[in-house]
């Protein structure tokens, strides 16, 4: 699936400060401020319209429809797909721009205003934010806050509440050749790695290059890659690195992959696990335009026990119906919804 | 034995080729149709299918399939031009149809109950002979009447339309992304056409003043192409992600920009970038055909005592006319294709189909964009042609 979860340097907002984070997401941050903007509480509409006064973008457009999109990859238009379904059945008119394009089309819409609400990833505001080295992100819930305040400040963007799901980078191995070797962990990799030393790992460029790729894999659990163990493809493409890993295309027996990819079960593939933490957390949540969520308060509240039931294992599943099922993604998301009663 | 006589004898003993074209179609269709998988059946959507050979399935599909190419072979040797054409016809239009109906066909009979997640997808094979189907009926209806050479493809065209609208290719993995997508194509179809009707209609407007610059001022005209030159060499990605910041700051700093979406992403950039490429192929085919008007015409139109004015439109513009209308047909052929990449910046269109497509690995998806987009190509030309061809004719 292609995702392209990382922006290039260079294409970050300039917005320099890696240490507002550890302002915004310390003492002030609490408790109820966090379920003020995640539940349809009465404050949430006045402390809107305070947070907005100083940023003059497009203008309400009161009973107007939601724009929804999403990222062009298959949870993109899975999690889009249940967004649309949840907005329509709580009245909340909303119109279809679903896979519009790839992560920073989908941030330059929203900014200005094209777009009015999106899922995106917590560990990407590591990225809009130019923060990658602050390990803030490492922490699902202190990412999120990070993430929810800097944008509400910045740009009258509100983060809904997120699922709890991790997308993260995972290393992925054939399941066979896995329990051959006993590899569980990323440790069980890295001790197999330094001793063998037999490993071919399938990557995109972006991978082996970003600082949170396999650069921070290498240096947490101690191990390093030559030029020989690895085959660098230019995209960010986990279908083509599963493929390899999964056929033993040019030797690859290892898979740079996305935590929740469908095709790691389907094709005999098994993520090591990340025992130690080395990636930040990418964490799937509802992101909507101020003016959005002031226009239908109730926003938050329609989304955020649907998102409470996707856990890793859910996505994995939902997308493996689509991508590997080729079922069709409004179909696979209405059903799930349905079956949780999160959908009359 | 004489020289002469050895001659004869040479002659006597050669085959004549008589349609190289129809001999050069029939080997590699055969070729394909024996080594080339027609079919391939995957476990799943992403994983590598089994391919199945022509002659691997039902023995009276395939002896069909076979004998139809070698109809088309044999046509290659007929003299007579007449009943070489009818049976090219007959054999390129017959291997279409028959193609079309096995690989329905025996794709339902591959479907299994036990195995949803199984596709059976068009291999090379199947690609190949509709290919060479196709060329063979263009190729059979090269001296027929302009009518029958519109007629004739139409007819082929709706015949595959309604063998597809039947259900008989539902069984295929192509016909099943397509009705995963069908909530959105129609609009997407729609968008893409928007798109490049839009952006055409634009370049027009643009095209006229650079034109005349280019033909009516020499110091101009050196300027005018060379940019157009070098815009033409712009991978068109790079042009429409070179957009993206200007008009978001347009989009942001003009509050009417915004209002009437012009931003960074979606169509505002898309049209601009497809405007840019077209402009080439507009101007100079535009100047070309200005420059070429023969100067004694011109000279006798002064006779008549014709102001300049009633010289440009009623004599350099009639003559120039073709050559306006092939620039239209190149540049709207040209953004038909280029608007498939405007999908990543936020456009829409069959562009985007093709995107997801080559993210999720499937490549029956990627066909949902890619075959319709061909098809609006091929339309296009088309209609171009038949009005060119009706210019021609008019005295």
């Amino acid at each position: 699936m292609l995702r392209a979860h990382k922006l290039a340097a260079g294409e970050v907002e300039s917005h320099p400060g890696a240490n507002e984070c550890s302002q915004v997401a310390g003492p002030r941050l609490t408790r109820e401020t966090l379920d003020m903007w995640t539940s349809s509480h009465p404050l949430t509409r006045r402390a809107l319209l305070a947070g907005s006064a100083a940023l003059p973008l497009a203008p309400v457009r009161a009973a107007e429809p939601v724009i929804v999109a999403s990222k062009i990859d298959t949870e993109g238009a899975l999690i889009g797909e249940m967004i649309l379904a949840l907005l329509e059945a709580a009245g909340i008119p909303a119109r279809n721009r679903l896979q519009l394009g790839p992560t920073r089309i989908l941030r330059a819409a929203i900014l200005s205003g094209a777009i009015d609400l999106y899922p995106e990833y917590t560990g990407n505001a590591a990225f809009f934010f130019a923060m990658d080295g602050d390990p803030v992100w490492k922490d699902a819930r202190a990412g999120y806050e990070c993430a929810r305040a800097l944008d509400l400040q910045r740009s009258d963007l509100v983060w809904l509440k997120p699922a709890p799901a991790d997308n993260s980078w995972v290393l992925a191995m054939r399941a066979d050749f896995a329990d051959a070797h006993r590899l569980a962990t990323l440790d069980d990799f890295a001790r197999w790695t330094r001793e063998a030393g037999a490993v071919k790992l399938a990557a995109s460029a972006e991978f082996v290059e970003s600082r949170s790729g396999l650069p921070a894999f290498q240096e947490t659990y101690g191990f390093s890659l030559g030029a020989r163990q690895l085959l660098v493809l230019s995209g960010g493409n986990t279908s083509a690195t599963i493929k390899a890993a999964a056929d033993g295309i040019s030797g690859v027996n290892a898979a740079m992959a996305y935590g929740t990819d469908g095709a790691l079960a389907a094709l005999g593939l098994r993520a090591l696990e990340d025992t130690k933490h080395a990636q930040p957390v990418y964490a799937p949540a509802p992101v909507a335009r101020g003016l959005i969520v002031q226009s239908y308060p109730q926003m938050a509240a329609v989304l955020a026990p649907a998102f409470q039931t996707l856990d890793v294992q859910v996505l994995r599943r939902l997308n493996e119906q689509i991508a590997i099922e080729g079922r069709e993604a409004r179909l696979v998301a209405r059903t799930y919804l349905r079956e949780h009663g999160l959908l009359a | 034995m004489s020289t002469a006589s050895l001659a004869d004898a040479r002659r006597g003993l050669r085959i004549h080729v008589a349609d190289r074209v129809a001999f050069a179609l029939a080997l590699p269709a055969i070729a394909a149709a024996i080594f080339a998988g027609f079919l391939s059946i995957a476990p799943n959507r992403l994983a590598d299918g089994r391919p199945l050979a022509l002659w691997q399935l039902g023995a009276l599909d395939s002896a069909i399939a076979f004998g139809l190419l070698i109809l088309l072979f044999a046509a290659a040797f007929i003299r007579d031009e007449t009943w070489r054409s009818k049976l090219l016809f007959v054999a390129g239009a017959g291997l279409l149809i028959a193609i079309l109906l096995t690989a329905g066909a025996t794709a339902y009979g591959h479907l299994d109950p036990r195995e949803p997640a199984r596709r059976i997808s068009l291999g090379s094979a199947f690609w190949i002979l509709s290919a060479v189907g196709s060329l063979a009926c263009f190729q059979s209806l090269q001296r027929v009447s302009r009518t029958a050479k519109i007629l004739a493809p139409l007819a082929l065209a709706a015949a595959a339309a309604a063998i597809a609208a039947s259900g008989a290719l539902d069984a295929l993995s192509l016909t099943r992304e397509f009705h995963a997508q069908r909530a959105t194509f129609a609009s997407e179809l729609a968008r893409h056409v928007g798109l490049v009707a839009f952006a055409i209609l634009l370049a027009c407007l643009c095209a006229v003043p650079l034109t005349l610059a280019a033909v009516y001022r020499e110091n101009a005209r050196a300027t005018i192409f060379t940019t157009l030159n070098l815009l033409q060499t712009i991978p068109s990605i790079a042009l429409f992600g070179v957009l993206i910041a200007p008009l978001s700051f347009l989009g942001a700093q003009v509050p009417l920009a915004n209002k009437i979406g012009i931003g960074g992403i979606g169509a505002a950039p898309a049209i601009i970038a497809l405007v840019l490429y077209a402009l080439l192929p507009l101007v100079r085919s535009a100047d070309a055909g200005l420059r070429n008007v023969p100067a004694d015409v011109r000279e006798s139109a002064r006779g008549m005592g014709m102001t300049p004015r009633q010289i440009f439109w009623r004599v350099d513009l009639p003559l120039a006319l073709p050559a306006l209308i092939s620039g239209l047909r190149v540049a709207t052929v040209q953004s038909i294709g280029l608007a498939v990449v405007a999908a990543l910046i936020g456009a829409g269109g069959l562009g985007t189909f093709v995107f997801q497509g080559i993210g999720e690995y499937a490549l029956d998806l990627v066909l949902v964009g890619t075959l319709p987009t061909i098809a609006l190509a091929v339309s296009a030309d088309a209609l171009f042609q038949i009005v060119l061809a009706n210019l021609r004719c008019r005295p």
